[in-house]
């Protein structure tokens, strides 16, 4: 009887510590979500998506100079106002030959603003989440790591278009010759 | 005078009601994606912690996320073209990985503060690899593009991946973490 009674308590145990882990996020993170995903739904809302059109276009033109323009404000500028996934339709202004890297470029910034901008993508809040608690029970800040992943994002976006556009150069032309 | 009250009030009608319906969303959002995943992430740890798989699993993923080469393997393994688009759907395997680095491996000391930073696109190479398809067509591509562009999209990932786990190694020592 004993045993089976240590068994039921281990086996309660087990969800009672979800449920502890559970409160924790639902009281120190969900306030400030929600507060913060009103915010920024009201003021992308109040802009109106629409307007980043215009850099759609922009960022279409051939030259080097258009790369940070494609690989850089076209994907953080359509994550930010569309979100995960309608971002991507931003590809459409692009060529056929830009349309991968861009793609490249705006899948791989969804995650790194999630510190500081979560309403781009709350359904995979975690990536982030799930690192950032581990260095928040150290007692440190999540904002520092926040801002660097958001900035190091950039950074590798840029190169990850860049290099998926070459890519793509060099297996189309491969496939018609 | 009429017609400039009517502008002003349908000014601040639409304000506000921009600002109800931010709010409407904001909760719709975390009521459908956050909260369940949160229960589904608290589940999981729940039983790492109290079963001690947590450490069996810590032990197994402390070599690979404590050092510049043990990630640069991790993100080449989960960049692998055959494995990415597998590994890819909801960032669910990113999610999990993520949760049992942070909740064992860092907040235990095992690893410094500081890996987190790459340890963050170390766990990610494969983001949207599942979804080109997809992507590609939300974009109106050619059927042709979404053939050349999604093998173009795996292998560049091969080459980013590791890539931008050593840009983020290098950014690593500007986290103020001692």
């Amino acid at each position: 009887m004993d045993a089976l009674v240590l068994a039921a308590e281990w086996f309660i145990g087990l969800f009672k510590q979800g449920g502890d882990v559970f409160l924790s996020l639902v009281g120190g993170i969900v306030p400030l979500l929600i507060v913060l995903l009103t915010g920024v739904n009201a003021l992308v809302a109040l802009i109106g998506p629409e307007k980043i059109d215009k850099v759609g276009e922009w960022a279409a033109r051939d030259g080097v100079i258009y790369y940070p323009v494609r690989y850089i404000l076209l994907p953080v500028l359509a994550v930010f106002f569309l979100t995960n996934p309608m971002a991507y339709t931003m590809g459409r202004f692009l060529p056929e030959k830009y349309k991968p890297a861009f793609y490249d470029a705006a899948v791989s910034y969804v995650h790194p603003p999630l510190g500081i901008f979560p309403h781009i993508n709350p359904g995979e809040l975690f990536v982030w989440l799930g690192i950032a608690t581990g260095i928040e029970s150290l007692g440190l800040s999540v904002v520092p790591l926040a801002v660097w992943y958001l900035i190091v994002g950039l950074i590798v976006i840029f190169i990850r278009g860049i290099v998926t556009e070459r890519i793509t150069a060099v297996m189309w032309a491969r496939r018609e010759a | 005078m009429n017609e400039f009250l009517v502008k002003i009030g349908r000014g601040v009608g639409g304000v506000v009601g921009a600002l109800y319906q931010a709010g409407r969303d904001a909760v719709d959002q975390v009521v459908v994606n956050i909260l369940p995943f949160m229960a589904f992430i608290s589940l999981i740890i729940g039983i790492i912690l109290k079963t001690g798989v947590g450490d069996w699993i810590a032990n197994l993923l402390a070599p690979l996320a404590g050092s510049l080469i043990g990630l640069l393997i991790l993100s080449v393994i989960i960049a692998l073209p055959v494995l990415s688009p597998l590994l890819g759907p909801g960032a669910v395997i990113a999610q999990i990985i993520g949760t049992l680095l942070g909740s064992t491996l860092i907040a235990h000391g095992d690893i410094p503060a500081r890996y987190a930073l790459p340890a963050l696109f170390a766990i990610n190479p494969q983001v949207g690899c599942d979804f080109i398809p997809v992507g590609l067509a939300l974009g109106e591509a050619e059927p042709e593009t979404v053939e050349v562009g999604v093998p173009a999209v795996l292998f560049s990932r091969l080459i980013t991946g590791p890539v931008a786990v050593l840009i983020a190694f290098l950014f690593m020592p500007l986290l103020p973490y001692d």
